[in-house]
Protein backbone atom coordinates (compact mmCIF):
# COMPACT_ATOMS: atom_id res chain seq x y z
CA UNK A 1 0.00 0.00 0.00
CA UNK A 2 1.53 3.22 -0.88
CA UNK A 3 1.15 6.69 1.23
CA UNK A 4 0.25 10.09 -0.71
CA UNK A 5 2.09 12.84 1.17
CA UNK A 6 0.29 16.07 0.59
CA UNK A 7 2.33 18.85 -0.64
CA UNK A 8 3.43 21.04 2.20
CA UNK A 9 3.27 24.91 1.92
CA UNK A 10 6.44 27.27 2.65
CA UNK A 11 5.90 29.76 5.32
CA UNK A 12 5.54 32.58 3.21
CA UNK A 13 2.72 30.59 0.83
CA UNK A 14 0.80 29.56 4.19
CA UNK A 15 0.67 33.58 5.53
CA UNK A 16 -0.28 34.54 1.61
CA UNK A 17 -3.05 32.28 2.07
CA UNK A 18 -4.38 33.57 5.32
CA UNK A 19 -7.02 36.75 4.67
CA UNK A 20 -5.95 40.18 5.64
CA UNK A 21 -8.81 40.26 8.10
CA UNK A 22 -7.60 37.04 10.57
CA UNK A 23 -3.72 38.47 9.83
CA UNK A 24 -4.68 41.82 11.70
CA UNK A 25 -6.67 40.00 14.30
CA UNK A 26 -3.71 37.36 15.04
CA UNK A 27 -1.23 40.54 15.54
CA UNK A 28 0.47 42.02 18.81
CA UNK A 29 -1.23 45.21 18.34
CA UNK A 30 -4.99 43.34 17.83
CA UNK A 31 -3.84 41.47 21.47
CA UNK A 32 -2.32 45.12 23.04
CA UNK A 33 -6.28 46.71 21.52
CA UNK A 34 -8.52 43.61 23.22
CA UNK A 35 -6.85 44.35 26.35
CA UNK A 36 -7.80 48.10 26.21
CA UNK A 37 -11.52 47.46 25.33
CA UNK A 38 -11.72 44.38 27.33
CA UNK A 39 -10.50 46.54 30.61
CA UNK A 40 -12.69 49.68 29.56
CA UNK A 41 -15.37 47.27 29.35
CA UNK A 42 -14.78 45.71 32.77
CA UNK A 43 -14.73 49.18 34.30
CA UNK A 44 -17.74 50.31 32.56
CA UNK A 45 -19.37 47.21 33.84
CA UNK A 46 -18.16 47.62 37.74
CA UNK A 47 -19.14 51.16 37.67
CA UNK A 48 -22.56 50.33 36.73
CA UNK A 49 -22.85 47.29 39.42
CA UNK A 50 -20.94 49.53 42.10
CA UNK A 51 -21.72 53.15 43.53
CA UNK A 52 -18.24 53.77 44.56
CA UNK A 53 -16.69 52.82 41.12
CA UNK A 54 -16.82 56.13 38.88
CA UNK A 55 -17.54 55.79 35.90
CA UNK A 56 -15.69 56.59 32.84
CA UNK A 57 -17.54 59.70 31.66
CA UNK A 58 -17.66 61.22 35.72
CA UNK A 59 -13.87 60.89 35.74
CA UNK A 60 -13.53 62.32 32.60
CA UNK A 61 -14.90 65.20 33.94
CA UNK A 62 -12.86 65.67 36.88
CA UNK A 63 -9.95 65.31 34.38
CA UNK A 64 -11.34 68.00 32.46
CA UNK A 65 -12.31 70.07 35.54
CA UNK A 66 -8.12 69.73 36.68
CA UNK A 67 -7.03 70.68 33.63
CA UNK A 68 -9.05 73.82 33.61
CA UNK A 69 -7.71 74.44 36.81
CA UNK A 70 -4.33 74.56 36.01
CA UNK A 71 -3.64 71.70 38.36
CA UNK A 72 -2.65 69.40 36.64
CA UNK A 73 0.83 71.06 35.24
CA UNK A 74 1.47 72.88 38.44
CA UNK A 75 1.33 69.80 40.25
CA UNK A 76 2.88 67.97 37.77
CA UNK A 77 5.55 70.04 37.69
CA UNK A 78 6.52 69.96 41.41
CA UNK A 79 6.50 65.77 41.18
CA UNK A 80 8.41 65.44 38.31
CA UNK A 81 11.31 68.20 40.10
CA UNK A 82 11.56 66.10 43.08
CA UNK A 83 11.62 63.12 40.87
CA UNK A 84 14.19 64.23 38.72
CA UNK A 85 16.19 64.88 41.18
CA UNK A 86 15.55 61.52 43.11
CA UNK A 87 16.17 59.26 40.10
CA UNK A 88 19.32 61.33 38.91
CA UNK A 89 20.85 60.88 42.46
CA UNK A 90 19.82 57.48 42.42
CA UNK A 91 21.18 56.85 38.37
CA UNK A 92 24.76 58.52 39.65
CA UNK A 93 25.16 56.76 43.25
CA UNK A 94 24.09 53.65 41.60
CA UNK A 95 26.16 53.40 39.02
CA UNK A 96 29.09 54.02 40.48
CA UNK A 97 28.24 51.80 43.63
CA UNK A 98 27.41 48.83 41.04
CA UNK A 99 30.80 49.29 38.98
CA UNK A 100 32.60 49.12 42.32
CA UNK A 101 30.62 46.25 43.30
CA UNK A 102 31.52 44.41 39.98
CA UNK A 103 34.92 45.09 40.05
CA UNK A 104 36.20 43.82 43.62
CA UNK A 105 35.18 40.97 45.53
CA UNK A 106 35.55 43.37 49.02
CA UNK A 107 33.68 46.17 47.54
CA UNK A 108 30.57 43.00 47.06
CA UNK A 109 31.12 41.60 50.46
CA UNK A 110 30.69 45.12 51.96
CA UNK A 111 27.32 46.54 50.06
CA UNK A 112 25.96 43.62 49.52
CA UNK A 113 23.72 43.21 52.83
CA UNK A 114 22.90 47.18 52.68
CA UNK A 115 21.81 46.34 49.14
CA UNK A 116 19.89 43.30 50.00
CA UNK A 117 17.67 46.05 52.76
CA UNK A 118 17.12 48.29 50.31
CA UNK A 119 15.95 45.79 48.31
CA UNK A 120 13.44 44.68 50.66
CA UNK A 121 11.84 47.39 51.90
CA UNK A 122 8.86 48.77 49.81
CA UNK A 123 8.72 52.30 48.85
CA UNK A 124 5.66 53.09 51.38
CA UNK A 125 8.30 52.24 54.37
CA UNK A 126 10.18 54.78 52.76
CA UNK A 127 7.62 57.64 52.62
CA UNK A 128 6.26 56.83 56.16
CA UNK A 129 10.56 57.66 57.44
CA UNK A 130 11.26 60.02 55.37
CA UNK A 131 8.16 62.32 56.23
CA UNK A 132 9.00 61.49 60.22
CA UNK A 133 12.97 62.43 59.24
CA UNK A 134 12.06 65.53 57.09
CA UNK A 135 8.62 66.90 57.73
CA UNK A 136 6.34 68.41 54.77
CA UNK A 137 8.49 69.78 51.88
CA UNK A 138 11.05 68.66 48.94
CA UNK A 139 13.29 66.48 50.90
CA UNK A 140 10.91 63.74 51.82
CA UNK A 141 9.57 62.84 48.15
CA UNK A 142 13.09 63.41 46.86
CA UNK A 143 15.16 60.59 49.75
CA UNK A 144 12.06 58.46 48.70
CA UNK A 145 12.38 58.48 45.29
CA UNK A 146 16.18 57.86 46.13
CA UNK A 147 16.43 55.36 48.31
CA UNK A 148 13.80 53.17 46.46
CA UNK A 149 15.54 53.26 43.67
CA UNK A 150 18.74 52.95 44.23
CA UNK A 151 19.20 49.39 45.36
CA UNK A 152 17.88 48.32 41.97
CA UNK A 153 20.76 50.32 39.83
CA UNK A 154 22.97 48.45 41.88
CA UNK A 155 22.21 44.88 41.21
CA UNK A 156 21.57 45.97 37.43
CA UNK A 157 25.03 46.98 36.94
CA UNK A 158 27.22 45.18 39.42
CA UNK A 159 25.56 42.25 37.25
CA UNK A 160 26.57 44.08 34.27
CA UNK A 161 29.95 45.13 35.28
CA UNK A 162 30.35 40.89 36.53
CA UNK A 163 29.40 39.69 32.90
CA UNK A 164 31.76 41.46 30.82
CA UNK A 165 33.36 38.27 28.83
CA UNK A 166 36.24 37.11 30.40
CA UNK A 167 37.28 35.88 26.57
CA UNK A 168 37.03 39.02 25.22
CA UNK A 169 38.99 41.03 28.42
CA UNK A 170 41.60 38.42 27.12
CA UNK A 171 41.43 39.18 23.44
CA UNK A 172 42.09 42.37 24.24
CA UNK A 173 44.80 42.11 26.42
CA UNK A 174 46.48 39.78 23.81
CA UNK A 175 46.16 42.50 21.23
CA UNK A 176 47.70 45.09 23.99
CA UNK A 177 44.29 47.16 23.45
CA UNK A 178 44.56 50.58 25.78
CA UNK A 179 42.87 50.72 29.11
CA UNK A 180 40.66 53.91 27.84
CA UNK A 181 39.59 51.69 24.39
CA UNK A 182 38.68 48.90 26.68
CA UNK A 183 36.36 50.60 28.24
CA UNK A 184 35.03 52.81 26.16
CA UNK A 185 34.29 49.95 23.39
CA UNK A 186 34.33 46.73 25.74
CA UNK A 187 33.01 47.60 29.09
CA UNK A 188 30.29 50.26 28.39
CA UNK A 189 28.73 48.87 25.78
CA UNK A 190 28.35 45.25 27.88
CA UNK A 191 27.36 47.10 30.69
CA UNK A 192 24.50 49.47 28.85
CA UNK A 193 21.94 47.25 28.69
CA UNK A 194 21.86 46.51 31.99
CA UNK A 195 22.06 50.46 33.27
CA UNK A 196 19.54 50.83 31.25
CA UNK A 197 17.32 47.76 32.36
CA UNK A 198 18.89 49.57 36.07
CA UNK A 199 17.48 53.07 35.15
CA UNK A 200 14.11 51.58 33.76
CA UNK A 201 13.49 50.42 37.33
CA UNK A 202 14.73 53.43 38.88
CA UNK A 203 11.71 55.28 37.34
CA UNK A 204 9.31 52.69 37.55
CA UNK A 205 10.03 52.30 41.65
CA UNK A 206 11.23 56.07 41.85
CA UNK A 207 7.73 57.28 40.83
CA UNK A 208 5.85 54.59 43.36
CA UNK A 209 7.99 56.69 46.00
CA UNK A 210 7.55 59.88 45.16
CA UNK A 211 3.81 59.63 45.02
CA UNK A 212 3.90 58.14 47.79
CA UNK A 213 5.89 60.39 49.70
CA UNK A 214 3.66 63.16 48.43
CA UNK A 215 0.51 61.46 49.35
CA UNK A 216 1.61 61.64 52.99
CA UNK A 217 3.95 64.72 53.29
CA UNK A 218 3.51 66.58 50.07
CA UNK A 219 2.55 70.26 50.45
CA UNK A 220 1.58 70.33 46.76
CA UNK A 221 2.54 67.72 43.68
CA UNK A 222 0.94 64.85 41.91
CA UNK A 223 0.38 62.47 44.85
CA UNK A 224 -0.56 65.23 47.37
CA UNK A 225 -3.49 66.69 44.82
CA UNK A 226 -4.69 62.15 44.52
CA UNK A 227 -4.99 62.64 48.50
CA UNK A 228 -6.82 65.33 48.98
CA UNK A 229 -9.58 63.85 46.38
CA UNK A 230 -9.28 60.96 47.91
CA UNK A 231 -10.07 62.50 51.61
CA UNK A 232 -12.77 64.84 49.64
CA UNK A 233 -14.38 61.43 49.25
CA UNK A 234 -14.41 62.51 45.40
CA UNK A 235 -13.68 59.31 43.71
CA UNK A 236 -13.81 60.12 40.43
CA UNK A 237 -11.40 63.24 41.35
CA UNK A 238 -8.41 60.43 42.51
CA UNK A 239 -9.05 57.95 39.75
CA UNK A 240 -8.19 60.91 37.28
CA UNK A 241 -5.08 61.11 38.95
CA UNK A 242 -4.53 57.77 38.94
CA UNK A 243 -4.97 57.43 35.54
CA UNK A 244 -2.36 60.20 35.00
CA UNK A 245 -0.10 59.08 37.13
CA UNK A 246 -0.13 55.38 34.91
CA UNK A 247 -0.81 57.81 31.54
CA UNK A 248 3.12 59.68 32.50
CA UNK A 249 4.72 56.04 33.13
CA UNK A 250 3.48 54.58 29.91
CA UNK A 251 4.47 57.21 27.93
CA UNK A 252 8.01 57.65 29.65
CA UNK A 253 8.74 54.29 29.06
CA UNK A 254 7.43 53.23 25.61
CA UNK A 255 8.82 56.71 24.36
CA UNK A 256 11.99 57.01 25.99
CA UNK A 257 13.41 53.58 27.47
CA UNK A 258 11.28 51.45 24.47
CA UNK A 259 13.68 53.97 21.84
CA UNK A 260 17.05 54.13 23.83
CA UNK A 261 16.75 50.10 23.93
CA UNK A 262 16.27 49.82 20.48
CA UNK A 263 19.25 51.57 19.53
CA UNK A 264 21.44 49.98 22.38
CA UNK A 265 20.51 46.44 21.16
CA UNK A 266 20.41 47.16 17.33
CA UNK A 267 23.03 44.96 16.98
CA UNK A 268 21.11 42.35 18.60
CA UNK A 269 18.02 43.02 16.54
CA UNK A 270 19.92 43.01 13.28
CA UNK A 271 21.37 39.67 14.19
CA UNK A 272 18.29 37.81 14.21
CA UNK A 273 16.63 40.06 11.47
CA UNK B 1 58.86 38.06 11.28
CA UNK B 2 59.27 36.95 14.68
CA UNK B 3 62.03 35.40 16.76
CA UNK B 4 60.56 33.62 19.96
CA UNK B 5 63.06 31.72 22.03
CA UNK B 6 61.73 29.46 25.26
CA UNK B 7 64.45 28.57 27.47
CA UNK B 8 63.48 25.59 30.14
CA UNK B 9 60.38 27.02 30.73
CA UNK B 10 58.12 25.42 33.87
CA UNK B 11 54.54 26.73 34.80
CA UNK B 12 53.12 25.53 37.76
CA UNK B 13 49.91 26.11 39.01
CA UNK B 14 49.41 26.96 42.75
CA UNK B 15 52.77 26.49 43.09
CA UNK B 16 53.64 25.85 46.58
CA UNK B 17 50.09 24.38 48.12
CA UNK B 18 49.40 21.11 48.41
CA UNK B 19 46.98 21.29 45.28
CA UNK B 20 49.91 22.62 43.15
CA UNK B 21 50.28 21.11 39.36
CA UNK B 22 52.63 21.81 37.26
CA UNK B 23 51.79 21.97 33.32
CA UNK B 24 54.64 22.90 31.68
CA UNK B 25 58.15 20.93 32.63
CA UNK B 26 61.30 22.37 31.47
CA UNK B 27 60.53 23.31 27.85
CA UNK B 28 63.28 24.82 25.39
CA UNK B 29 62.64 25.77 21.96
CA UNK B 30 63.02 28.23 19.80
CA UNK B 31 61.36 29.63 16.31
CA UNK B 32 62.64 32.19 13.89
CA UNK B 33 61.85 33.34 10.45
CA UNK B 34 58.68 32.62 8.17
CA UNK B 35 58.25 29.64 9.99
CA UNK B 36 55.08 27.60 10.65
CA UNK B 37 55.34 25.61 14.06
CA UNK B 38 52.86 23.59 15.64
CA UNK B 39 52.15 22.37 18.76
CA UNK B 40 50.87 19.04 19.62
CA UNK B 41 49.60 16.85 22.42
CA UNK B 42 46.75 15.52 24.11
CA UNK B 43 44.45 17.39 26.11
CA UNK B 44 45.98 18.80 29.10
CA UNK B 45 49.24 18.65 28.17
CA UNK B 46 49.79 22.39 28.82
CA UNK B 47 49.63 23.06 24.74
CA UNK B 48 47.54 26.75 25.54
CA UNK B 49 48.92 27.17 28.92
CA UNK B 50 52.23 27.45 26.62
CA UNK B 51 50.14 29.91 24.12
CA UNK B 52 49.12 32.21 26.81
CA UNK B 53 52.89 32.80 28.29
CA UNK B 54 54.01 33.04 24.90
CA UNK B 55 51.13 35.96 24.60
CA UNK B 56 51.76 37.36 27.82
CA UNK B 57 47.73 36.60 29.36
CA UNK B 58 49.86 34.44 31.76
CA UNK B 59 52.80 34.42 33.99
CA UNK B 60 55.34 31.02 33.71
CA UNK B 61 56.46 29.61 37.25
CA UNK B 62 60.87 29.56 36.05
CA UNK B 63 62.55 29.70 33.34
CA UNK B 64 62.70 32.23 30.78
CA UNK B 65 60.91 33.10 27.29
CA UNK B 66 61.48 35.80 25.05
CA UNK B 67 59.76 37.21 21.73
CA UNK B 68 61.31 39.59 19.73
CA UNK B 69 60.72 40.92 15.89
CA UNK B 70 63.73 39.45 13.70
CA UNK B 71 65.32 43.14 14.09
CA UNK B 72 65.49 43.13 17.48
CA UNK B 73 62.59 45.52 18.37
CA UNK B 74 59.56 44.03 21.06
CA UNK B 75 57.41 41.61 18.43
CA UNK B 76 53.71 42.61 17.97
CA UNK B 77 51.97 39.82 18.32
CA UNK B 78 48.35 38.52 16.56
CA UNK B 79 46.31 36.03 18.03
CA UNK B 80 43.26 33.85 16.62
CA UNK B 81 41.66 32.34 19.08
CA UNK B 82 39.53 28.37 19.05
CA UNK B 83 36.44 31.15 19.02
CA UNK B 84 36.09 33.79 17.45
CA UNK B 85 35.90 36.36 20.24
CA UNK B 86 33.96 39.28 18.88
CA UNK B 87 32.65 42.65 20.04
CA UNK B 88 29.06 41.54 18.96
CA UNK B 89 28.01 45.51 19.14
CA UNK B 90 30.77 46.40 17.09
CA UNK B 91 30.50 45.94 13.05
CA UNK B 92 33.07 43.33 11.50
CA UNK B 93 35.27 46.12 10.51
CA UNK B 94 35.40 47.94 13.24
CA UNK B 95 35.89 44.79 15.44
CA UNK B 96 39.67 44.66 13.21
CA UNK B 97 40.19 48.24 14.08
CA UNK B 98 39.57 47.93 17.72
CA UNK B 99 42.74 46.29 17.96
CA UNK B 100 44.60 48.47 15.56
CA UNK B 101 47.22 51.13 16.76
CA UNK B 102 46.47 53.67 14.92
CA UNK B 103 42.68 54.70 12.71
CA UNK B 104 44.02 55.92 9.78
CA UNK B 105 43.70 55.47 5.60
CA UNK B 106 46.64 53.12 5.52
CA UNK B 107 45.45 50.98 8.91
CA UNK B 108 41.89 51.28 7.39
CA UNK B 109 43.40 50.08 3.84
CA UNK B 110 44.58 47.27 5.10
CA UNK B 111 41.75 45.98 7.14
CA UNK B 112 39.36 46.06 4.10
CA UNK B 113 42.46 44.29 2.01
CA UNK B 114 42.60 41.29 5.04
CA UNK B 115 38.82 41.18 5.04
CA UNK B 116 38.98 40.95 1.02
CA UNK B 117 41.37 37.82 1.41
CA UNK B 118 39.44 35.97 3.73
CA UNK B 119 36.33 36.51 0.78
CA UNK B 120 34.80 38.86 3.72
CA UNK B 121 35.09 42.49 1.49
CA UNK B 122 31.58 42.88 1.55
CA UNK B 123 30.96 42.12 5.00
CA UNK B 124 32.88 45.00 6.52
CA UNK B 125 29.17 46.33 7.67
CA UNK B 126 28.00 43.65 8.89
CA UNK B 127 27.24 42.63 12.68
CA UNK B 128 29.07 39.35 14.27
CA UNK B 129 25.52 37.68 14.75
CA UNK B 130 24.91 38.32 11.09
CA UNK B 131 27.48 36.14 10.40
CA UNK B 132 28.17 31.91 10.29
CA UNK B 133 30.73 30.48 12.82
CA UNK B 134 32.93 29.49 9.94
CA UNK B 135 33.22 33.65 8.45
CA UNK B 136 32.89 34.70 11.95
CA UNK B 137 36.61 32.78 12.54
CA UNK B 138 37.85 34.10 8.91
CA UNK B 139 36.91 37.48 10.60
CA UNK B 140 39.12 36.52 13.95
CA UNK B 141 41.72 35.55 11.49
CA UNK B 142 42.06 38.58 9.08
CA UNK B 143 42.07 40.76 12.40
CA UNK B 144 45.19 38.94 13.84
CA UNK B 145 46.91 39.14 10.33
CA UNK B 146 45.74 43.25 9.87
CA UNK B 147 48.08 44.29 12.81
CA UNK B 148 51.12 42.86 10.77
CA UNK B 149 51.92 41.26 13.74
CA UNK B 150 55.68 39.44 13.77
CA UNK B 151 54.24 36.25 15.52
CA UNK B 152 51.21 34.82 15.14
CA UNK B 153 49.70 32.85 17.72
CA UNK B 154 46.47 30.00 16.76
CA UNK B 155 45.23 28.57 19.17
CA UNK B 156 43.28 25.61 17.88
CA UNK B 157 41.15 27.80 15.89
CA UNK B 158 39.37 25.10 13.57
CA UNK B 159 38.72 23.11 16.69
CA UNK B 160 34.67 23.97 16.60
CA UNK B 161 34.40 24.38 12.80
CA UNK B 162 32.51 21.36 11.08
CA UNK B 163 35.40 19.78 8.64
CA UNK B 164 34.46 20.87 5.08
CA UNK B 165 34.57 24.50 6.74
CA UNK B 166 37.78 23.75 8.56
CA UNK B 167 39.31 22.22 5.42
CA UNK B 168 38.53 25.26 3.17
CA UNK B 169 40.17 27.47 6.25
CA UNK B 170 43.39 25.58 6.48
CA UNK B 171 43.02 26.84 2.57
CA UNK B 172 42.64 29.98 2.93
CA UNK B 173 45.08 30.28 5.87
CA UNK B 174 48.37 28.80 3.99
CA UNK B 175 47.78 31.07 1.49
CA UNK B 176 47.91 34.20 3.10
CA UNK B 177 50.79 32.72 5.18
CA UNK B 178 52.73 32.14 2.00
CA UNK B 179 52.08 35.96 0.98
CA UNK B 180 52.18 37.77 4.19
CA UNK B 181 55.54 36.10 5.85
CA UNK B 182 54.86 36.03 9.21
CA UNK B 183 56.05 33.35 12.21
CA UNK B 184 53.26 31.01 13.58
CA UNK B 185 53.04 29.43 16.52
CA UNK B 186 49.84 26.68 16.11
CA UNK B 187 48.29 24.90 18.72
CA UNK B 188 45.80 22.01 18.07
CA UNK B 189 45.41 18.31 18.50
CA UNK B 190 44.49 17.25 15.11
CA UNK B 191 48.17 16.07 13.37
CA UNK B 192 46.26 15.22 10.14
CA UNK B 193 45.92 19.50 10.23
CA UNK B 194 49.50 19.65 11.60
CA UNK B 195 51.10 17.68 9.21
CA UNK B 196 49.33 19.65 6.29
CA UNK B 197 50.28 23.78 7.48
CA UNK B 198 53.52 22.96 9.72
CA UNK B 199 57.29 23.13 8.69
CA UNK B 200 57.69 21.80 12.34
CA UNK B 201 55.56 20.10 14.61
CA UNK B 202 56.77 20.48 18.49
CA UNK B 203 54.93 17.35 20.10
CA UNK B 204 54.10 17.93 24.39
CA UNK B 205 53.37 14.60 26.15
CA UNK B 206 51.36 14.37 29.20
CA UNK B 207 53.17 16.47 32.33
CA UNK B 208 53.99 18.89 30.03
CA UNK B 209 57.06 17.64 28.20
CA UNK B 210 58.63 17.99 24.78
CA UNK B 211 58.62 14.45 23.28
CA UNK B 212 59.57 15.39 19.56
CA UNK B 213 60.08 18.41 17.53
CA UNK B 214 59.36 17.04 14.12
CA UNK B 215 60.59 18.91 10.79
CA UNK B 216 57.99 18.57 8.01
CA UNK B 217 59.76 18.60 4.82
CA UNK B 218 57.20 18.89 2.54
CA UNK B 219 56.77 21.38 -0.62
CA UNK B 220 53.82 23.63 -0.61
CA UNK B 221 51.27 24.56 -1.12
CA UNK B 222 49.63 20.80 0.66
CA UNK B 223 46.63 19.28 0.43
CA UNK B 224 45.41 16.67 2.50
CA UNK B 225 44.46 14.68 -0.95
CA UNK B 226 48.49 14.52 -1.74
CA UNK B 227 50.00 10.95 -1.11
CA UNK B 228 53.27 12.59 0.37
CA UNK B 229 51.29 14.39 2.99
CA UNK B 230 49.13 11.36 3.36
CA UNK B 231 52.24 9.42 4.14
CA UNK B 232 53.90 11.57 6.43
CA UNK B 233 50.52 12.03 8.60
CA UNK B 234 50.34 8.29 9.05
CA UNK B 235 54.11 8.61 10.29
CA UNK B 236 53.73 11.71 13.12
CA UNK B 237 50.64 9.45 14.15
CA UNK B 238 52.38 6.08 14.02
CA UNK B 239 55.08 7.89 16.13
CA UNK B 240 52.53 9.56 18.96
CA UNK B 241 50.68 6.11 18.80
CA UNK B 242 54.07 5.00 20.39
CA UNK B 243 54.14 7.70 22.68
CA UNK B 244 50.53 6.86 23.95
CA UNK B 245 51.38 3.46 24.69
CA UNK B 246 54.79 4.63 26.79
CA UNK B 247 52.66 6.65 28.70
CA UNK B 248 49.47 5.03 29.30
CA UNK B 249 47.42 7.83 30.58
CA UNK B 250 47.86 9.81 27.34
CA UNK B 251 44.08 10.57 26.70
CA UNK B 252 42.84 8.80 23.40
CA UNK B 253 42.31 12.40 22.08
CA UNK B 254 46.02 12.22 19.99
Amino acid sequence: MTATIPTRRSTEEQASAIPSWRRVLGSEVAARVTFYVTAFLLWVALAAAFERVPGPLSVVDSLVTEFSRGEVFSNFADTFYRFTIGVALSVIVGVVVGIVMGLSGLARAFFESPVLVGLSIPAIIWAFLTVMWFGFGDASPIVTTFLTAVPFVIVNVAQGVQGVSRDLRDMSSSYGVPLGRRVRDLVLPAVSGYVLAGVRFAVIIGWNGVLLAEWFGGSGGAGFRARYWYDANQFAGFAAWVILFVVVIVVLDQLVFERMARRAFRWRDAAHS
Amino acid sequence: MAVLTVNDLCKTFGAGTARSNRVLDHISFDVRGQTFVSIVGPSGCGKSTLLNIISGVETHTSGAISVTSDDGRPARLGYVFQDPRLLPWRTVRKNMMYVQDKDDEVTRGRVDRYLDMVGLGKHGDFWPGQLSGGMQQRVGIARAFAVEPDLLIMDEPFSHLDAITARGLRAQLQDIWAQSKKTVVFVTHDVVEAVELSDRIIVLQPGGRIYEDITIDLPRPRRQSDPAVATLQAEVLARLEKMKAMTPQVAASV
